[in-house]
């Protein structure tokens, strides 16, 4: 595959070059000499100056600013940028012949000052020598008078929130922060494809209304996008730094302008502020939590898929912890018979033999085949089923969802042997109508996508302790955030999604969890009750190929006004 | 098979009103015929549950061990502010007692789904969670006295 600075297919499908600190180092000898570039005119005020900032865990460190945005720092004389958001001063700069740079903000009013300390490779925690490392030093800037006790501090008081900006490069970018330890953002102009990713992130409140925030693109190119936002007048100055997808180095400064989108909710307790829920005691310098999904799924061939589906396959057969508030499986389809048509899709026949054994036929092709399959009905006559189709080639899995009284059905078909993963799930969306005795034909009429979901936000509780938010980011992506015991979101991840309209406030929708797990989710939401039914549908070496129930008592987190940046697609 | 129920407060506040005046009124030797020794060996039947009660909250000697109580227990206390409900049968060799408590779960999470893996993940690889639910027992007297035959959470 060709590099793309930006790829055309999804971020977790592409292959980042496994770049060496070498060349790293070769890569960024210029531009350190240099500086960063801007579109923005970068300030020379600082000319003359000499700014000695004493940090709580990097000692003194000085730098002395010359003319033509020049700026010596351990003895290297270096290119820096600045620029300022009202009286908050961001500085970058690389240090020449090291894989390393920083980033200041300076509060000119207040002297405190927060130092980012940038760097690939060496020491630092990331696995990846692209991926860059960060660790945040506090401290304040000498000056005359006695030293300041306060510091800048990592808040919480940008949870929940959204924004959308528009650099001065063109560029706009959704962010969301729905956590505490990671952001979600979504490309407009750098990628196509309107999905949202997650990434670790920085929250640290400079003032009242001036926050200091980066995030790591870690998983993926390992860039890092940093900036200083004034949340009251809607302004960002930034710094991005790191090596694009074709192994570029973007390495500039830029002013922005924001939109406020909204708030979700936060759940911690009232007058709890604290904002490190994932804090690691005695870390190395940058450590912190940062998930990464892909090290830790099964990797398995079509041939080890075959054969562990041959040894074990599990269909609703125990107790799910992803079900334990749900609700008791229904017992209302049995005896019932009807034929799922789907619209350029399979017929499938069905007799529902008793509450958990159903009869099925695919295409009129054959004797009828026995499957388990649960099923639960969240609205009268209107149900959620999963069943699996054995003896399929990708072994595959319908979960269907069928409203009786209008005779419309829609289904999620998983299956397997997906392309990158052969145990990852891919997954179908179907629309159809559901024929049989007294259920009435709806004509033309279908299910349809929705956009309904777009934006909102539910926390999910499952089992006692096992939680999450999803944030439906984009019309194409599902994202997940976990949250700590006290109401902290922590790590978040993401992956494509799926929302189909069934009635007023009732929804279907689906995540798959590529390159992260594996699995399948779907739910049927209930806005109602705020309560859904699901089923999940995965693969994996030890437990099998299995359906299990997936189900939750909802929380509304609240809604993003998000949707007039999706353009609608045709059929989407 | 209920047929008389108290908790200790109640037992001990009708007994001491009715017992009180024969105390001052009678000497010892008379209380045989009063009721006073069929009380006096409730008390200590009462007791002697209250006991098992106790020992079954601490799982001495595993006393919980033969009961299915449900998955991850923790630990049971008893609720301080509160008495437990012995109700005997008639013939005074069943009875059944009730007792309010604090049950201590504990869930690990174990599991494969990414839920699971990310909590796991954050630190927090299982749960404790406290529920308020009522110690309730079956008991049967024999020769070496009385002996918790059932045990629930209800």
């Amino acid at each position: 595959m060709a590099l793309q600075a930006y790829p055309d297919v999804p971020l977790f499908r592409y292959a980042y070059t496994p770049l060496t600190e070498a060349q790293i180092l070769e890569k960024l000898a210029g531009p350190a000499r240099v500086g960063p570039s801007s579109k923005a005119g970068l300030e020379s005020d600082l000319a003359g100056t000499s700014l000695r900032i004493v940090t709580d865990g990097a000692g003194t460190l000085t730098w002395q600013f010359g003319s033509g945005n020049r700026v010596t720092f351990d003895g290297a004389d270096a290119g820096y940028g600045a620029l300022t958001v009202d009286h908050v001063t961001l500085i970058g700069h690389l240090v020449p012949g090291k894989a390393k740079g920083y980033a200041i903000a300076w509060d000119r009013h207040s002297n405190l000052a927060t130092v980012f300390e940038l760097w690939w490779g060496g020491e630092g925690p990331a696995p990846r020598p692209r991926e860059i490392n960060r660790a945040v030093w506090h401290g304040y800037v000498v000056a005359d008078g006695p030293a300041p006790e306060n510091r800048h501090k990592p808040t919480l008081r940008l949870e929940g929130r959204a924004f959308a900006w528009t650099e001065d490069t063109g560029k706009r970018t959704i962010e969301y922060y729905p956590s505490v330890t990671y952001s979600h953002w979504v490309e407009l102009d750098r990628l196509k494809d309107y999905r949202g990713y997650s990434a670790p992130s920085d929250y640290i409140q400079l003032t009242e209304d001036i926050y200091a925030f980066a995030r790591v693109e870690a998983e993926f190119s390992g860039l890092l996008h940093l900036y200083v936002m004034d949340v009251n007048r809607l302004q960002q100055a930034g710094l991005r730094l790191g090596f694009n997808g074709a192994d570029e180095l973007e390495y500039y400064m830029f002013r922005g302008k924001g939109e406020w989108l909204g708030q979700i909710a936060r759940f911690e307790k009232f007058g709890d502020f604290s904002a490190e829920p994932l804090k690691i005691e005695n870390a190395k310098k940058g450590e912190r939590r940062i998930y990464r999904p892909l090290e830790t799924m099964d990797k398995m061939t079509p041939a080890e898929v075959d054969a562990v589906v041959a040894e074990k396959t599990e269909v609703f057969s125990r107790a799910s912890p992803m079900a334990g508030n749900g609700l008791p499986p229904t017992g209302n389809l049995a005896a019932k018979s009807f034929t799922v048509e789907y619209d350029r899709g399979p017929k499938m026949e069905y007799r529902f033999v008793s509450g958990d054994e159903l009869q099925w036929r695919k295409d009129g092709a054959g004797e009828f085949r026995q499957a388990r399959y649960n099923a639960w009905e969240t609205v009268p006559n209107v149900f959620i089923f999963g069943h699996l189709l054995e003896g399929t080639r990708d072994h595959d899995g319908h979960i269907v969802v069928v409203d009786l009284d209008s005779g419309m059905a829609s289904a999620f078909r998983g299956y397997l042997n997906t392309p990158y993963f052969a145990n990852e799930a891919g997954a179908e969306t179907l629309f159809g109508k559901v024929v049989g005795q007294g259920i009435p034909n709806p004509g033309r009429r279908r299910h349809q996508r929705t956009r309904d979901l777009l934006g909102r936000a539910f926390t999910w509780e499952y089992s006692p302790g096992l939680n999450s938010m999803h944030l439906y980011s984009t019309p194409y992506t599902t994202s997940w955030v976990i949250p700590t015991p006290d109401g902290h979101m922590g790590t978040e991840w993401c992956g494509s999604g799926d929302f189909i309209k069934i009635r007023d406030q009732l929804y279907f929708a689906r995540w798959q969890e590529e390159a992260c797990n594996g699995t399948l989710g779907t739910i049927l939401i209930n806005m109602r009750t705020m309560h859904d039914a699901g089923i999940g549908y995965h693969c994996g070496k030890q437990g099998g190929l299995s359906m299990s129930a997936v189900a939750g008592i909802a929380r509304h987190a609240g809604k993003i006004d998000v949707e007039r940046f999706f353009p609608v697609r045709t059929g989407a | 098979m209920d047929k008389n129920t108290t908790s200790r407060r109640s037992f001990l506040k009708a007994g001491a009103i009715a017992a009180t005046p024969l105390v001052a009124a009678a000497p010892v030797a008379a209380l045989a015929d009063d009721g006073s020794r069929a009380r006096l060996a409730r008390l200590e039947d009462e007791r002697a549950i209250e006991a098992l009660h106790r020992a079954f909250l601490r799982n001495a000697d595993g006393a919980r061990d033969r009961f299915a109580l449900g998955e991850g227990l923790r630990s049971i206390a008893g609720e301080p502010a509160t008495d437990t409900t012995i109700t005997f049968a008639e013939d005074g060799r069943t009875a059944t007692a009730r007792q309010e408590c604090r049950v201590e779960r504990q869930t690990e999470f174990t599991g494969h789904s990414t839920l699971e893996q990310m909590a796991r993940f954050q630190g927090q690889g299982s749960h404790v969670q406290e529920e308020r639910r009522v110690l309730a027992t079956q008991l049967v007297r024999d020769k070496q006295g009385w002996r918790i035959a059932q045990a629930r959470l209800a």
